[in-house]
């Protein structure tokens, strides 16, 4: 399945400022600093997937921009605006929202329960459930279905529609292929994709790039706590492996 | 991750109205919005704010500490008794003033002055775009002054 059919993104600084830009990111868990001076930028409609092994920073990176991990220096801008010091439940509140690794569904609750979470933006359940069955026919089936029951797929699933009933635009997606067949993973980027196409901004971050490369506008190879590469996916994909190996 | 099986669960009927994504640009340019209201406090702030506080109790401590060396000085008559108060008290009361006066001022006057400059970079800029307007109207005058006339 070709994913290639959006149009293409104007990124250039004259016409619309990044959406989400880094600068200078540095970030820390107590005294061991992981991210060591992050820059990246999200043109506004734009899919950016962040690539890198296992303990890159990733996921800091991901949680910085969420606001749930506060940087030690350097500043997040979102919109133009430096939004340091934002609490996560305000940025969510604005349109950001992250789509966590490991799905973060409620496994006691049903599909039904787990969307009627989401109703705290100030839409109805009914307008919930139009937008997460809009999106994954699926979960109409399995809609009094008790969340751990269900398939890993269908967990990644309900955990995307919660997140897209909040009506984003900026979307924050953390390793969405964890743990997932290569064919639920593929259904999952096709609906990224036109999620994409209707100018939603998108930072992927992903262990296993093929996937995720055909969906993205751009990519960046993170290693150590810092990005070593940022451009088109195409010139990225020849050098994804010395990078994950340090050749 | 645990189950419960016998978790009772009600039966829900879906919804049946048909959803139309939302137009991308009205959500980007409300997107802004948010993010421009937003009320942010960050660490600065709160060291700003901690240290103006701290210099309004360092003056409230340099009272303290006159009116310390007041009352002892006040109790001898003999100049070389008074002169530790004096010193102790009149003098490192002064200090602590001082000092508290200082970061009272600075700290209270930067916000102040962080918004004027604001305003005066947003006048300047203001007044730059009024003359490049002007002087492109000139050069569009002097353009059409000499034009040659088509005979």
């Amino acid at each position: 399945m070709s994913f290639k059919h959006r149009p293409t993104v104007d990124a250039s600084p004259e016409t619309v400022p990044p959406l989400l830009e880094l600068k200078g990111i540095r970030a820390a868990y107590g005294r061991i600093e992981v991210l060591h001076g992050v820059d990246l930028s999200l043109p506004q409609g734009a899919v950016f997937a962040l690539l890198g092994p296992n303990g890159a920073g990733k996921t800091t990176t991901l949680n910085v921009c969420s606001g749930l991990v506060q940087p030690t220096s350097g500043g997040v801008y979102i919109a133009g605006r430096r939004i340091n010091g934002a609490t996560p439940d305000q940025l969510a509140r604005a349109g950001v929202c992250t789509i966590p690794e490991g799905r973060g569904v409620f496994p006691n609750l049903t599909v039904h329960e787990n969307l009627q979470m989401m109703t705290f933006v100030g839409s109805s359940i009914e307008q919930v459930e139009e937008v997460a069955y809009y999106r994954f026919p699926r979960l109409k089936e399995r809609r009094n279905q008790l969340a751990g029951t269900m398939s890993g797929g269908e967990q990644q699933m309900l955990s995307m529609a919660r997140g897209l009933a909040t009506n984003p635009a900026l979307l924050l997606l953390d390793e969405l292929s964890m743990g997932l067949a290569p064919l639920i993973v593929e259904e999952l980027y096709a609906i990224v994709a036109q999620i994409a196409a209707e100018g939603v901004s998108i930072l992927v971050v992903e262990q296993f790039a093929r996937t995720v490369l055909g969906v993205a506008d751009l990519a960046g190879i993170m290693l150590h706590g810092q990005i070593i590469r940022v451009g088109s996916p195409r010139d990225l994909e020849d050098e994804l492996s010395a990078a994950y190996l340090g050749a | 991750m645990t189950t419960d099986m016998n978790y009772p669960t009600e039966q829900v009927a879906p919804p049946t109205v048909s959803y139309v994504p939302p137009a991308t640009d009205e959500r980007i340019e409300q997107f802004r919005d948010e993010i421009n209201d937003l009320e942010l406090k960050t660490p600065a702030d709160d060291n700003e704010r901690n240290l103006m506080y701290g210099g309004i109790g360092l003056m409230g401590f340099a009272i303290v500490v006159i009116l310390a060396g007041y009352w002892g000085a006040s109790g001898s008559a003999i100049v070389g008794e008074q002169m530790p108060y004096l010193l102790s008290g009149g003098m490192l009361g002064l200090a602590l003033m001082i000092a508290g006066a200082a970061l009272f001022v600075r700290y209270s006057l930067s916000r102040y002055l962080r918004f004027w400059l604001v305003r005066d970079i947003y006048e300047q800029r203001t007044q730059t775009d009024r003359v490049v307007e002007s002087m492109n109207n000139v050069e569009v005058l002097l353009r059409a002054a000499t034009r040659p006339r088509s005979k």
